[in-house]
């Protein structure tokens, strides 16, 4: 049994019927499987997490180099490097459920049908408390097309998941769209019950004196505080554009970048890049909504969500 | 694995580019030889992952030493720091070198550059346990070698050769010519190398030491996001014998950092070098 954990009420949120102790994620990508964490931080803390993208059979990912920092942030071209999801369900998910967390699990494919069978898979895991579908990594392509690139493409398969799916459904969204707010749409009309953005912006860095791109998939996802004001400006379009709840991600090192999300439209949020370099970060970010809801008179940080004042 | 801010004694400079970081934790600790920290100052902001050094020597549960080279953004910033200035670490992180410890083992070790920071615990046990070791130490001068620690290894009192690049010290070339010497004269019966430097030397002492039938341990050095096994950037492509698969890209920072070197693809990695 999960020990018990005080938790702060004022920062209990709901998403998809799902409720979280706390509006604090580790991103997809960034957390591993939660379990690497156990040493560093309070997992019975943490509001949730979400997983490596799972597929529905192990993947190598890319071969290295696979990251690159770059100013304020980094590239990375892993190519989803993941145990596969049978092996979550036997090796990791027995573990996870000792914490309190909510378990997130990222799922991914090459096809649509990949992605119903990785998700028909998980369905058998006991633990899971939602699926958030990755549609948009940028550093796996099948003939040359990003699925969460294109509204019709993303609304198919999110269809297809949500039929296939027994528990909520959230959808992951590429910035890398000329308008986030149609894509948004579409999707939610297919049946997401929530939607996470953004995933990372695609980039590209060139060693100079070899002439490569620096990193061997040659272009990568832009991670970390330098693409935060981005992210910040499509959670508010897609907060105006649909009516599901969303959770915000991009560039989140501290409670004030948080909040910059929910304001502006997000209920929960998730921190990615941040775990690298202070793999405590997510009770850094925790404690400080404490202090923002103390110092601000705030009974729940759900009435902050969308609160932004523009006039 | 411990997450921590730690204190600097000391941060010195002891030839041009290379530095010598001690530093002092606030809980007792034990770091095996051939184990690294990721280490960061604090409060800084750019550059903003922190960096892989290998721990050098250990002076006491609570107090260690980094030798590291002043390279790039990473590094530069660690070499701005002061005495009682504070330093965000993670550590002890990896695998660490794997030391049987009977007195009849035989140990050659290859130090290449500033790959001599991940050897010197590791000599120090060796000679602790009365392992009979041969040291092969490369550096690009008699300044860089200097720097990469010379002077430490000579107090262990254990064989040693030296080349350097330039011939401002020892053996004009590279390090991989003596060890070949060596093992061609037999000096490889009943060893294990270990060794870290560059990428190539690595490669290079992986070939001789197969060649001789020696068998041969790497430490390997890797861009890391993390250092503790989330981020999977930092892989190295291994031989599974078969296709490309869930196996085929190893964790230098958790599955190593210390390698066979018949494991280990060397020509599938080398554009990351």
């Amino acid at each position: 049994m999960p020990q018990q954990t005080n938790h702060d009420p004022r920062l209990a949120v709901e998403i998809a019927g799902v409720r979280f102790n706390n509006p604090v994620i580790g991103a997809s990508g960034t957390f591993g499987y939660g379990l690497e964490f156990a040493e560093l931080i309070d997992l019975n803390r943490l509001g949730g997490f979400a997983t490596k993208g799972l597929s529905a059979r192990p993947l190598p990912g890319n071969p290295p180099p696979r990251i690159v920092e770059t100013h304020g942030g980094m590239l990375n071209a892993i190519g989803l490097q993941n145990i596969g999801a049978r092996a979550f369900i036997n090796e990791k998910l027995p573990l996870l459920r000792r914490y309190a967390t909510r378990v997130i699990a990222n799922v991914f494919g090459y096809s649509d049908d990949e992605y119903v069978e990785a998700i028909t898979i998980l369905n058998d895991g006991e633990g899971i408390a939602a699926y958030e579908l990755n549609i948009s990594c940028p550093n796996v392509k099948e003939g040359g097309i990003v699925i969460g690139n294109s509204p019709d493409a993303a609304a198919k398969l999110t269809e297809k998941a949500k039929r296939a799916s027994t528990r909520p459904l959230i959808v992951k969204l590429s910035p890398n769209v000329t308008d986030v707010s149609l894509l948004a749409r579409a999707i939610v009309e297919a049946g997401a019950d929530c939607l996470s953005l953004i995933n990372t912006i695609v980039g590209m860095s060139v060693d100079v004196n070899t002439r490569r791109p620096r990193l061997s998939y040659g272009t990568g996802g832009l991670s970390g505080p330098a693409i935060r004001p981005v992210a910040v400006r499509m959670v508010y379009e897609v907060a105006g554009a649909v009516d599901v709840p969303l959770i915000g991600i991009g560039g989140i090192a501290s409670a004030t970048d948080a909040l910059e999300f929910i304001i502006a439209g997000a209920t929960a949020v998730q921190i990615g890049t941040a775990n690298y370099y202070d793999p405590t970060v997510t009770m850094r970010v925790l404690d400080g909504l404490s202090t923002y809801c103390q110092g601000h008179g705030v009974e729940s940080v759900s009435t902050l969500v969308r609160s932004i004042i523009t006039t | 694995m411990i997450n921590t801010l730690a204190t600097v004694e000391s941060n010195r400079e002891i030839a041009p580019g290379y530095r010598l970081l001690t530093v002092e934790l606030k809980v007792d600790l034990t770091v095996r030889p051939g184990q690294f920290a990721m280490l960061k100052a604090h409060g800084s902001i750019e550059p903003l992952l922190r960096r892989a050094l290998a721990v050098y020597h250990v002076y006491g549960p609570r107090r260690l030493s980094f030798l590291y080279q002043v390279l790039g953004r990473g590094t530069e910033a660690l070499s701005q720091l002061e005495p009682e200035g504070a330093v965000e670490a993670l550590l002890p992180l990896g695998n660490s070198w794997p030391v049987e410890g009977s007195p009849n083992q035989r140990a050659i070790v290859v130090a290449g550059g500033i790959g001599s920071a991940s050897l010197l615990m590791l000599c120090e046990e060796l000679a602790a346990r009365h392992v009979d070791v041969q040291l092969f130490f490369g550096a690009a001068s008699k300044d860089a070698a200097a720097g990469c620690g010379l002077e430490d290894f000579r107090t262990l009192a254990v064989p040693l050769a030296v080349t350097t690049d330039d011939g401002s010290l020892g053996e004009r070339g590279f390090v991989t010519a003596p060890l070949e010497r060596y093992l061609r004269s037999g000096g490889g019966a009943g060893a294990t190398t270990y060794a870290c430097g560059p990428w190539v030397m690595m490669r290079r002492v992986a070939e001789i030491s197969a060649h001789f039938e020696v068998p041969c341990l790497v430490s390997l050095e890797a861009p890391m996001g993390c250092g503790f096994g989330v981020c999977v950037g930092c892989v190295v492509a291994v031989k599974t014998g078969g296709p490309i698969g869930y196996e085929s890209y190893k964790r230098v920072c958790t599955d190593g950092s210390i390698f066979s070197a018949e494991a280990i693809r060397w020509e599938v990695n080398a554009m990351s070098h």
